[in-house]
Parts: C-alpha cells; sequence; structure tokens
C-alpha cells in the first residue's frame, strides 16, 4: 500500500518528551546536557513553555574554542555569544519550527532543503515537540514493513 | 583590459592580500584596499561602468548583512542602557573633529558635513582581538565598548541618511526641510517595520514551498534590492534601505536558515564586499595623498582623537575610572566598512574629492594600524599602576 505522507502530520510521529533548557539555564549546566545526551541541539524555552531559542553544537563549540577561531569569522554577535553566561544570552533566537498540523512531507522537504536536522514543533508558539530526520526515517520505514 | 579579467585580478588580490593581512592579525578590509592602490597603480582605472555598479552592490551588501545577520534586538535594547552615554559622547567629539578640520580648510558646509558623519562611526573589529588576546572583552569596558560598537553603527547610519537628504537637495537646510527629511525617514522605517513585521514572515511562508530552487536564498537578495530601492524611492539612500531591510528580516526565521545565511555570506563576502573594498583602493589617487600633506596629518590625528577624547569624557561620565575611560577611548578609535561606505557615497555625490578621499582612506588604514598597539599600550598602563597600588 502506498503511504500518502501529505496526510501524515508531524504530531503523529514527532518525540513529545523534550529535553529542554530554559533562558536561565547556565552554560555548565547546558554543557552537561550536552555531556549526558546525544541531540544536537536544544530547544530554549520561557517559564510558559514558549520556544524563543535553540542551541546547539555549533554555538558550543563556537564558545569553547572562541579564542582558536580565525579573527575573520567572529563577528559581532559571536563575540556577544562569547561572553553570555546562560542560555539567554548564547542561543540563536527565531528558530525554524513548523505548526503542530503540518504534514510530514512537507516537514521533510523543509529538512532536505536546507539541511535543517531537527525542528522544533509548536502550538500557538509552544513547544509541544521535535522532530528529526532520524524520526521521519524510522516512521517511513515502519510504515513501508 | 577586459572586464572579466579585471574582476578576476580584483577578487584574486583581494583575497591574497586580504588573508597575508588577516594572518599579520589584522582586518582583511586592508588588504582588500591595498590591493585595489596596487592593482591602480599598474593595470585598471577606477571608471568602468560595471566595475563602479559592482561596487555599489558591494556597499548595499556590506550594509544589508551588517542589519541581517548582526541585529539583535534584544542585544540592542540592553546596549542602549550600558552604552548611551559613552557612544554619544565619541560620536559627538568625533563628528565635531571631523567638522572643524572641514571649516580649517574652509570646505563648503557639505563637505564639513560629510567630513564629520565619516568620522563618528567605529568598526571595534580589531580593539575585539586584542581584548581577547588580552583577556579583556568579558570586562565591563570590554562589553561596553562592544555595546557601543553597534549603536554607534545605528547613529552614523542615520546620521549619513540626514547628511546624503541634505545633499541631494543642495540647499542649506532649513528648519522644515530638517522636518521633511525626518519624516521621510520615519515613514521608510515604518514602512520597512511592518513589512518585517507582517509582510515577511507570510511571506516566507509561501517562498519556502515554491518548487524553484534557491527560492528562499533568492528573495533574501531581492528584499536587498527592494529595500535599497525603496529608500532611494523616499529620497533616502540605497545602502541605508539596505541596512534597515536586513534588520527587518533578521527576525524572520525562514530567512535566517543557517544554510541561506552561508549562501548570503558567500556572495557578499566572497564576490561584491571585496569588489567594494578594492574598488576603495582604486580610487585613491596616490599623488593625493601626498598633495592632500597637511591635511592628510591633521585627518588621523583629529580623527583618532576625536574618538579619543569623547569616548574618555563618555565613559568618565558613567562612572568608569580613568583607566578603563582611556582604554574605552583607544578601544572605540579604528574605522573600516561603514566609515568606507560614507565615504564612498560622498565622493560618488561630488561633495568629498580626491584629497579629503585619500586622507580619509589613509586615516582608516592607520586607525586600524595603530589601534591594537594602543590598545595594549593602555591596558598594560592600567594592569601596571594596579600592581604598584597594590
Amino acid at each position: 500500500m502506498v503511504v500518502d505522507y501529505t496526510k501524515v502530520s508531524v504530531a503523529e510521529i514527532m518525540t513529545r518528551d523534550v529535553v529542554t533548557v530554559t533562558e536561565d539555564t547556565t552554560i555548565d549546566d547546558i554543557l552537561d546536557l550536552f555531556g549526558r545526551h546525544h541531540y544536537h541541539s536544544y530547544p530554549v524555552v520561557t517559564d510558559a513553555g514558549e520556544l524563543v531559542g535553540t542551541i546547539s553544537e555549533d554555538i558550543v563549540l563556537e564558545i569553547l574554542l572562541f579564542k582558536q577561531i580565525p579573527a575573520s569569522r567572529q563577528t559581532h554577535l559571536s563575540v556577544v555569544r562569547s561572553l553570555g553566561d546562560d542560555a539567554r544570552g548564547i542561543m540563536m533566537p527565531y528558530p525554524v519550527t513548523v505548526s503542530v498540523d503540518a504534514s510530514l512531507s512537507e516537514t521533510a522537504d523543509l529538512m532536505l532543503k536546507h539541511h535543517v536536522y531537527r525542528v522544533s514543533v509548536v502550538d500557538c508558539g509552544k513547544l509541544v515537540g521535535i522532530l528529526s530526520k532520524r524520526d521521519i526515517v524510522k516512521e517511513i520505514c515502519k510504515r513501508r514493513d | 583590459m577586459h572586464i572579466l579579467l579585471q574582476l578576476l585580478l580584483i577578487l584574486f588580490l583581494a583575497k591574497v592580500f586580504g588573508e597575508v593581512v588577516e594572518r599579520a592579525g589584522f582586518p582583511s578590509i586592508l588588504g582588500e584596499i591595498a590591493a585595489g592602490v596596487s592593482l591602480g597603480l599598474f593595470l585598471i582605472r577606477p571608471d568602468n561602468d560595471a566595475l563602479i555598479f559592482l561596487s555599489e552592490l558591494g556597499a548595499i551588501f556590506l550594509l544589508f548583512t551588517a542589519g541581517y545577520k548582526e541585529i539583535n534586538l534584544q542585544e540592542l535594547k540592553a546596549s542602549s542602557k550600558v552604552a548611551f552615554v559613552p557612544t554619544i559622547s565619541q560620536v559627538l567629539v568625533a563628528f565635531g573633529s571631523g567638522f572643524l578640520i572641514g571649516s580649517i580648510f574652509e570646505f563648503q558646509f557639505m563637505t564639513c558635513l560629510f567630513i564629520g558623519v565619516t568620522f563618528s562611526v567605529t568598526s571595534i573589529g580589531v580593539s575585539v582581538r586584542t581584548l581577547i588576546d588580552l583577556d579583556y572583552l568579558s570586562k565591563k569596558v570590554g562589553s561596553t565598548m562592544l555595546a557601543s560598537a553597534i549603536l554607534d553603527d545605528l547613529i552614523g547610519i542615520f546620521m549619513l541618511s540626514v547628511v546624503v537628504s541634505i545633499a541631494a537637495d543642495q540647499q542649506m537646510p532649513s528648519g522644515m526641510h530638517l522636518l521633511a527629511i525626518a519624516a521621510r525617514i520615519l515613514c521608510f522605517i515604518a514602512v520597512m517595520v511592518i513589512l518585517g513585521w507582517k509582510v515577511f514572515p507570510v511571506l516566507f511562508e509561501y517562498v519556502h514551498r515554491m518548487h524553484v530552487r534557491e527560492s528562499i536564498f533568492a528573495f533574501v537578495i531581492m528584499t536587498a534590492l527592494f529595500s535599497a530601492y525603496l529608500a532611494e524611492a523616499f529620497g533616502l539612500h540605497a545602502v541605508i534601505g539596505a541596512f534597515i531591510g536586513g534588520a527587518a528580516l533578521s527576525s524572520v526565521p525562514l530567512a535566517k536558515i543557517q544554510e541561506v545565511q552561508s549562501k548570503v555570506d558567500g556572495i557578499s563576502y566572497g564576490v561584491f564586499i571585496p569588489i567594494f573594498f578594492a574598488f576603495i583602493g582604486l580610487s585613491v589617487n596616490s599623488g593625493s595623498i601626498a598633495g592632500a600633506g597637511i591635511l592628510s596629518v591633521l585627518v588621523v590625528v583629529m580623527a583618532l582623537s576625536g574618538k579619543l577624547i569623547g569616548g574618555f569624557i563618555g565613559s568618565k561620565i558613567v562612572g568608569f575610572d580613568s583607566y578603563d575611560s582611556l582604554i574605552f577611548g583607544v578601544g572605540v578609535m579604528p574605522r573600516a566598512g561603514v566609515e568606507l561606505v560614507l565615504l564612498s557615497i560622498g565622493r560618488n555625490m561630488g561633495i568629498i574629492d580626491d584629497q579629503v578621499f585619500a586622507a580619509i582612506v589613509l586615516m582608516v588604514a592607520v586607525s586600524v594600524l595603530v589601534t591594537p598597539v594602543l590598545l595594549k599600550f593602555a591596558i598594560g598602563f592600567k594592569e601596571r599602576s594596579e600592581m604598584l597600588r597594590e
């Protein structure tokens, strides 16, 4: 049977139990998270659960190796981030999101077109889940079986 | 020489010289200007229409990427609180120094204004590197300097908007005239705010569903061109529009996807911006520097001391001690990207002549070269005095 992935919503397959950080989480705690889990990035949420940014491995590497980065890549914002001491100070604001009723195929298209590995799923601005390329591949394999 | 070969030579030398200068610890912009100066001496004349157009695109993309990638409204709010007084102080004193030089040499009022504006802006990249090397960036004076740099750029862009509008109307500004200029600037900003807030987020939702290749990247570039064009329609300069257009896109998630940012960086820093800086070098008439003589010396001295004195006074007002105020004043001395955009606009409008142009390019180079040395000296001075006190 051919599955129509435009009819499969991200809500059906996303991970709902998301590891998040709040805006006040300290850098040490964030580094600890990267050590404990295998995720490439973590969503940053407010106390009310609204998604305000993400912290990726790229940001953490940039901060840890800041002095070794060639000066031409030390932009104003990256310098400001290197001085941050909590999630608010180092996160990338305005993350790419998909709505909870987006389809699997359009989300996969977004990921493929722009080399995005994980997207946050939001409902009225609040984080409700995460979807990674691996989740999509797993789901497609499962449905083929 | 064929334009393709000219472009090839410009890009090649700009990148090679830029790399050499970057490895020596200075911003690549100096190498790119030097590439233009060397090519101008032997091979290329800055009178090719295609080259002029590409360099104008370089100025547009320089300001667009500044707005698109470096503006963070939350940081801007925080910066305004911390650095408002020191920034206003250093901008005012630097502007005054520039205006004074123009008056001493009896230049026209518009030329004096333009010299003042080009003196006002700061590019602290080279200071930041020194602060990082000396572990001083995280100190209060370092973070204030960072905050000041972004405010300083905004004030410079605003001053440019006003000066370009006055220059375009070719008359001494009356009160009504200044009000009309302010209204034009505010209207343009209001239009861009509405576009950034309501239109661009929806537009990019559709764009990212398009099937044609590179649709988001293409629409980001279109936004740069549209905002530059719209600014001209409002009687402002294209680069101002590009900067505000970039800022309007800076909070649109789909327009800020990392990969799209890399492509915008690629076309800007890989092609157009080096051409712009090399064109500045090409436009420097070596005879003019020698001819400018005392003017060049005064421009360098007054531009650097204007920032130093203004920064020192402003930092003292907000409670820094004399040592930190000195560090702040020295740290805000360097000029680079935005200043050269202002300078090239002044020249294109016929307000800045060859000698003033060459003198200010020389000032930019000197400011970038001497600031790290002076900053190390100022920090060492503070540390020695602290050791003596202990």
